[in-house]
């Protein structure tokens, strides 16, 4: 999936203007228009569609002095809500999360447009060229949000529009084809005119449309084109797999190196290199590493107790990579600047990644073998080293190697516990650096039984049918390091009201909580958490009898895979378990007239096991369950559905209670 | 003057988005600017004590002042200044300040300082504006004559002392302002000044609040207050609006002037006013009118084509009346476009309906109902919405014109909402009924309150048929119609899906809330793009494991799907607010099941009666042979729950949440038992 071409002769530029030169022609008028599609309801490729696009065009150059590219779309109306596509983004700004994927859409402005909407009778409507763009008056934003919207657009019309779209210098270094788009494509031409000056590679890695022979390049001009047809629109889903995974592009990528390498191992391992002496640059002066290192470990016995001294003090310095971005005023009048480790250690504060290097320099320092490893989050990317994209290795840790133990540090999280790694740095690759390029590593993944949710509840039943009752709630592993990362900005009041709210919409019916005990914010031990909880009419009158669901915190449960079906595949964060231990004392004279049976699903990635007993008047439920999934094929969706199913149906079975006095149900 | 009332209203959902969505542009576009020093004004404010607050307030407001100041000629020119003190991580959004202009206003300067607990103070000059549409309006960015100023105040920390001063010159559509002193945080002293030209003259109304008097000095008037306390948003409350204190201010020139009005009669001529070049039609509007009118033989079959074409056919920019201006776009710039604003579209709709000879008013409203009130004093800061009066003509008469008042002088009028693309003309949206609005008729203005319509025409009426099988399975089908707002809801979830899976979404959430596992094995909508028609479903599952056993019992949930119950009062903080409802609703609901063979009901669930003034639910489950009924009826009665039935109504969820979860026991038994509880 990778194709490399070598760099421009100095003629081919001018050969393919030349060769250009008819296409680009033809963009002055429009494509011809048949008369099935502008009497087209609806197409069995995109059933239910509000909307297609017929044909996308994108042409692009990377080798002018103006780099730009030019785009035709036609897309056809189906219904009402498809009128919304007359809208239409044609740059979009740089997300304030920063997300790379829309950081290529980045332009400088555009010119050229043209559109028109045409009726189902043919009939045509030229866009008026009004455009409007969100922009800072003084041009210092890096936000370029500009919008028209076509005209006079209904459900049966097609829509068409034309744009040269400007691109920013910088953003040669992310040229691509976006094949992918919220819509049913029909057919699809790209081509791009490389630069001539750099060396080039480019691959598709969410594959290509079923069909969709690779691009190929012209000998003569160097002129790389592909054509596509029935691309399957990419709608959003929960659990889904990282869009970066999941759209398909042609990616280009340019280097600046002197040759460009194809082979995987050799780029990786120049790339382990220099990312290696850029390690060693940032330790600098070995002393002063010495010096902190002593002093951090002192009283320290074992290596072991090195490594965790050493953690705690690399984990009390500031991680200016979190908190509340900073206004340039700020980060002006900031004059001290870290850039290696004994500016860290002088300030006392670093960016995540200069905390990882850190800990392996005074590791180091402290005679532990320690190596920074660079790893592909999987919040954004499912590693593939095969197209050799450093911008997958998007994260940095440490690996400690403690005897034959390993033990993987993210310094940068800042509630990791030792030994634990925030989620999206687990179950996925890395490359250990080192002076002869690295090696490759697997990041283990914590088990289950490592990140719980615990809940003990002690409840009274009210002769009304009320619940009343304290409940301690522990997190541990990445579900408190989530916790602690989520609301680490905001202070004890909002912190307090989270917790609450977590409690009250895991309640299937209205509940009043109210915390009584902070746990620890700014650890990364488990988190404890008290509360008080009253849930008014848990217990229900069945004439005679009063009716108590087994089933207490179980609403996240209740919302997993209810829809029928399913278009990509399920893609959890990490394995948890969670633990439910509840115990409600009946009122006087009040007796368990039965029970449902204890109950049990073991499908191996995932379990659960419910146990419900009566005690005298107290009835006692526990319920575990477990999951250790990571990534379900969708083909299998059905069984994942059934089993939380299985899950919401037990949650929903009740004990039969037996009121004090045959006749006297429980009433509001 | 308009703007004034926008422009720092950080709580508004739009503006916390537009804060999000802004963030990093207004990070980096904060030019350094060398050493900065806050105004004295807003250090003296820095070290004045902060007003009494607890510990949910995000910030505190330690000083405010608007200064407005009217010329000769009319025009206003207005100052005002904010310190704030952030005491919570959530303050920090305060940092982002907002100011609206459009045509007739001119943002003159806009300043924003930090006093950080340490360090030198920052400063955000006119330079670092950004300028953008309207944050977090659909279509927003279609509209080029309204616009904000935005700036992001350096080190809006905790802790930190916050400050902004803007200036906004205007050559107003009214004289008038509306000082809105009570926020959601705490406010120490707030000022508001009134300097206008030697023999004009001010009347000043007060709302929510004690009648504060103004010192003056010459013809410059002020009035201050001091500790006023938050006003904490609630979920249901009324309008902000209809509960904070508030003053409404008129100028008034020597005279009077046709920018000026004081009662609801000339803030009708007012706005006839503007809308007085507005309506002109155009050949391609009349054009329109004809193509829509073709082969129909009645006022009313023209009057509903009209209507939904300024429904269907002209996209709605959702910007409120007020912020957007009063002054719609013309006819011709509308129907051109196919966008606008309500107002736009009330305007489009006059003009193609008076090509047929029927004549319409514009009404302005407020879609939050209470926020305004006859007997509030005429202001434009009240609305926030327009739609349209249609004088009927005569002999147009049907049973689908619901939404219709009596006018002693113009006869029947029907209220209709063009904005709202699923409300069936002859209906008014259920947020809009029994709610006052201004009727500009040709004579001037006049509020009038709003029909509300029957409550079954709001609502749900659902039918199932359903089996039960011995392992506790269930089949089951229904038949479900909608109306009023609950169909135009779906209509709105089905006209928004992109693939035909989608189209399922509504129904399998339905049952996804209901039962714990499902499969639909049948869905189809009825009436979903005939929205003079009731809106409908039919759809059919079948639920393993629905009845579950406890020994040998079997315990079935009678109420198979839909909800009413609420956990709104289920909160440990006292609530502070009355509760409103939405509008008029009454829902039904009528369940049968079939046992299985060789079981019989042992137990049913009481009846719930449960009969407030503000809303009703009665409950049953009967059998009859082997088969369970359960019926039951919810129906709003009262459009506003005040304080003291605030106990009530938390009794009446609850009961309804216990109704809706109770049980009926089944037992082994002779199969051919037939019994009949009650």
């Amino acid at each position: 999936m990778v194709r490399l071409i070598s760099p421009r002769m100095i003629l081919a530029p001018l050969l393919s203007v030349l060769l250009l030169a008819p296409a680009a022609r033809a963009f002055d008028g429009w494509l011809p228009l048949s008369q099935d599609d502008l009497t087209m309801k609806a197409t069995d490729k995109a059933p239910g569609a509000s909307a297609i696009i017929l044909y996308k065009q994108v042409d692009r150059d990377d080798d002018s002095g103006a780099r730009h590219e030019h785009v035709y779309k036609r897309i056809k109306i189906l219904t009402e809500e498809g009128r919304k596509y007359a809208t239409v983004d044609v740059v979009f700004g740089v997300r304030s999360d920063g997300k790379e994927a829309e950081a290529r859409h980045i332009s400088t402005s555009f010119s050229g447009l043209k559109g028109r909407t045409i009726h189902p009778d043919g009939a045509i409507v030229e866009f008026d060229g009004s455009v409007f763009d969100q922009k800072n008056e003084s041009d210092k934003t890096s936000v370029k949000d500009r919008r028209f919207s076509l005209n006079d657009v209904h459900a049966g019309d097609i829509i068409e529009y034309q744009v040269n779209v400007d691109l920013d210098d910088r953003y040669i270094f992310s040229s691509h084809w976006t094949l992918s788009e919220p819509l049913y494509v029909r057919e699809a031409k790209f081509s791009l005119k490389p630069n001539h000056r750099l060396l080039l590679r480019w691959s598709w890695p969410a594959g290509l449309p079923a069909g969709t022979q690779p691009p190929v390049e012209e000998r003569l001009t160097g002129l790389i084109h592909m054509e596509a047809h029935d691309i399957p629109a990419l709608p959003r889903e929960d659990f889904m797999p990282p869009l970066n995974t999941l759209e398909m592009r042609v990616v280009f990528s340019y280097t600046l190196d002197r040759s460009v390498e194809t082979d995987p191992v050799k780029f990786w391992r120049a790339w382990g290199k220099k990312e290696y002496g850029l390690f060693e640059s940032f330790l600098g002066s070995r002393g002063e590493l010495q010096s902190a290192a002593q002093k951090a470990t002192a009283g320290a016995a074992t290596d072991d107790q090195k490594a965790r001294k050493l953690y705690d003090f690399v984990l009390s310095l500031e991680n200016t990579s979190l908190g509340p971005q900073r206004s340039r005023q700020e980060l002006e009048r900031d004059k001290a600047k870290t850039e290696n480790a004994g500016d860290v250690l002088r300030q006392g504060r670093g960016s995540s990644q200069q905390l990882n290097w850190l800990y392996c320099g005074l590791a180091r320092a402290s005679g532990l073998d320690a190596t920074p490893v660079m790893v592909s989050a999987r919040d954004l990317y499912i590693f593939a080293p095969q197209l050799m994209d450093p911008h997958q290795l998007n994260g940095d840790l440490v690996q400690l190697k403690l005897g034959k133990d390993a033990v993987w540090l993210d310094l940068g999280a800042k509630f990791a516990p030792y030994g634990i790694l925030p989620w999206e740095k687990t179950a996925t690759r890395g490359m250990a650096l080192d002076r002869d390029g690295g090696t490759w590593v697997d990041l283990p993944i914590a088990a289950s039984a490592d990140n719980t949710i615990e809940t003990k509840a002690e409840f009274q039943l009210q002769e009304n049918g009320t619940l009343q009752g304290t409940l301690t709630i522990t997190y541990t592993g990445v579900e408190a390091m989530i916790r602690r990362e989520g609301r680490h900005e905001q202070d004890d009041t909002a912190r307090k009201k989270f917790l609450e709210e977590q409690v009250r919409n895991s309640i299937p019916v209205g509940a009043t909580v109210d915390l009584t005990r902070q746990p620890d914010w700014k650890g990364t031990g488990p988190m404890v958490a008290k509360f008080n909880v009253s849930i008014a009419g848990w217990v229900t009158p069945a004439g005679r009898r009063a009716v108590c669901p087994v089933g207490f915190f179980t609403v996240s449960e209740k919302e997993m895979f209810t829809r029928t079906t399913r278009f990509h595949n399920i893609y959890f964060h990490f394995p948890y378990r969670k633990l439910d231990d509840v115990k409600i004392e009946l009122p006087a004279g009040w007796s368990v007239a039965s029970l449902p049976a204890a109950w049990e699903k073991d499908a191996k990635a995932a379990a659960i096991i419910v146990h419900i007993e009566a005690n005298g008047n107290q009835l006692h439920v526990t319920r575990v369950l477990r999951n250790d999934l990571l990534t379900v094929e969708v083909k299998n969706y059905a069984s994942l559905r059934q089993f939380f199913s299985l899950v919401r149906t037990g949650d929903e079975l009740q004990a039969v209670l037996q009121p004090a006095g045959a006749t006297s149900p429980p009433q509001q | 003057m308009n703007s004034k009332l926008f422009c720092r209203s950080a709580s508004s959902t739009a503006v916390r988005m537009g804060t999000l969505l802004l963030g990093a542009c207004l990070f980096t576009s904060a030019a350094f600017a060398g050493k900065a020093q806050a105004p004295e004004w807003v250090h003296s404010a820095a070290t004045q004590p902060m007003p009494a607050h607890d510990d949910k307030v995000d910030a505190v407001v330690l000083y405010s002042s608007e200064e407005m100041t009217v010329d000769s000629s009319s025009h206003t020119h207005g100052v005002v200044r904010q310190v704030l003190k952030i005491l919570r991580p959530d303050g920090r959004e305060h940092g982002v300040v907002y100011v609206p202009y459009g045509k007739s206003s001119k943002v003159v300067h806009l300043r924003g300082w930090c006093i950080p607990a340490s360090g030198d103070d920052y400063e955000v000059k006119d330079k670092d504006w950004l300028d953008i549409a309207p944050p977090g309006v659909r279509y927003g960015e279609l509209v080029n004559d309204l616009r904000y100023k935005v700036i992001s105040i350096p080190a809006a920390e905790v802790g930190n002392v916050i400050a902004f001063e803007y200036e906004v010159e205007e050559d107003p559509l009214v004289l008038q302002d509306t000082w809105s002193p009570q926020l959601q945080d705490p406010v120490r002293e707030t000022h508001y000044r009134l300097n206008l030209p030697p023999s004009w003259e001010y009347k000043a109304t007060w709302s929510n609040g004690p009648d504060v008097k103004p010192t003056a000095s010459g013809n410059s008037y002020e009035w201050v207050l001091h500790d006023v306390p938050a006003l904490n948003i609630e979920q249901h409350m009324p309008p902000f609006r209809a509960v904070a204190t508030h003053m409404v201010v008129s100028m008034i020139a020597p005279g009077g002037s046709e920018k000026t009005f004081n009662s609801w009669e000339q803030m009708g001529n007012w706005y006839n006013r503007l809308l007085a070049d507005r309506l002109s039609s155009t050949p391609e509007i009349d054009a329109q009118v004809a193509s829509l009118t073709a082969g129909k033989t009645t006022q009313l079959a023209k009057m509903q084509a009209l209507a939904r074409f300024a429904q269907a056919d002209v996209r709605y920019v959702a910007i409120e009346l007020g912020i957007g201006g009063w002054q719609p776009h013309a006819a011709s710039e509308v129907f051109k476009n196919r966008f606008g604003d309500c107002k736009d579209k009330a305007t489009l709709l006059r003009t193609m309906l008076k090509q047929i000879g029927v004549e319409s008013y514009h009404v302005s409203v407020n879609v939050r109902r209470g926020a305004a009130d006859p007997k509030m004093q005429a202001s434009v800061g009240i609305f926030n919405h327009v739609i349209t009066a249609i004088r009927l003509p005569a002999g147009v008469d049907d049973v689908s014109l619901f939404a219709i008042y009596n006018h002693p002088k113009l006869g029947r009028l029907l209220f209709f909402d063009p904005t709202n693309e699923f409300v069936p003309f002859g209906e008014l949206p259920d947020y809009e009924q029994a709610s006052y609005g201004l009727l500009t008729g040709p004579d001037g203005g006049e509020m009038v309150q709003l029909p509300r319509e029957p409550s079954s025409l709001n609502g749900i009426r659902r039918t199932a048929k359903a089996t039960l099988d011995a392992t506790g399975g269930l089949k089951a089908t229904f038949d479900e119609l909608r109306f009023g707002s609950r169909a135009a809801e779906q209509r709105d979830v089905l006209q928004s899906a992109d693939r035909r899976e989608d189209r399922t979404k509504a129904v399998e959430n339905l049952l996804s809330h209901s039962f714990s596992a499902y499969t639909l094995t049948y869905m189809a909508s009825v009436n979903a793009a005939d929205v003079s028609q009731p809106f409908g479903y039919k759809y059919s599952a079948t639920v393993p494991n629905y009845a579950k056993y406890a020994g040998d019992l079997l315990l079935v949930r009678p109420r198979l799907v839909g909800s009413r119950s609420s956990a709104l009062l289920e909160d440990k903080e006292p609530r502070k607010q009355p509760v409103v409802f939405e509008g008029p609703e009454l829902d039904n609901d009528v369940f049968e099941i079939t046992i299985p063979p060789g079981y019989v009901v042992d137990d049913v669930p009481p009846p719930m009666d449960a009969d407030f003034p503000f809303a009703s639910y009665h409950s049953k489950t009967t059998v009859e042979g082997n088969v369970i009924r359960y019926q039951r009826s919810f129906e709003v009665k009262d459009l506003r729950v005040d304080m003291n039935q605030m106990d009530d109504l938390k009794k009446f969820y609850r009961m309804i949440a216990s109704d809706e979860r109770s049980t009926a026991v089944l037992k082994p038994g002779a199969s051919s038992a037939a019994s009949t509880l009650h």
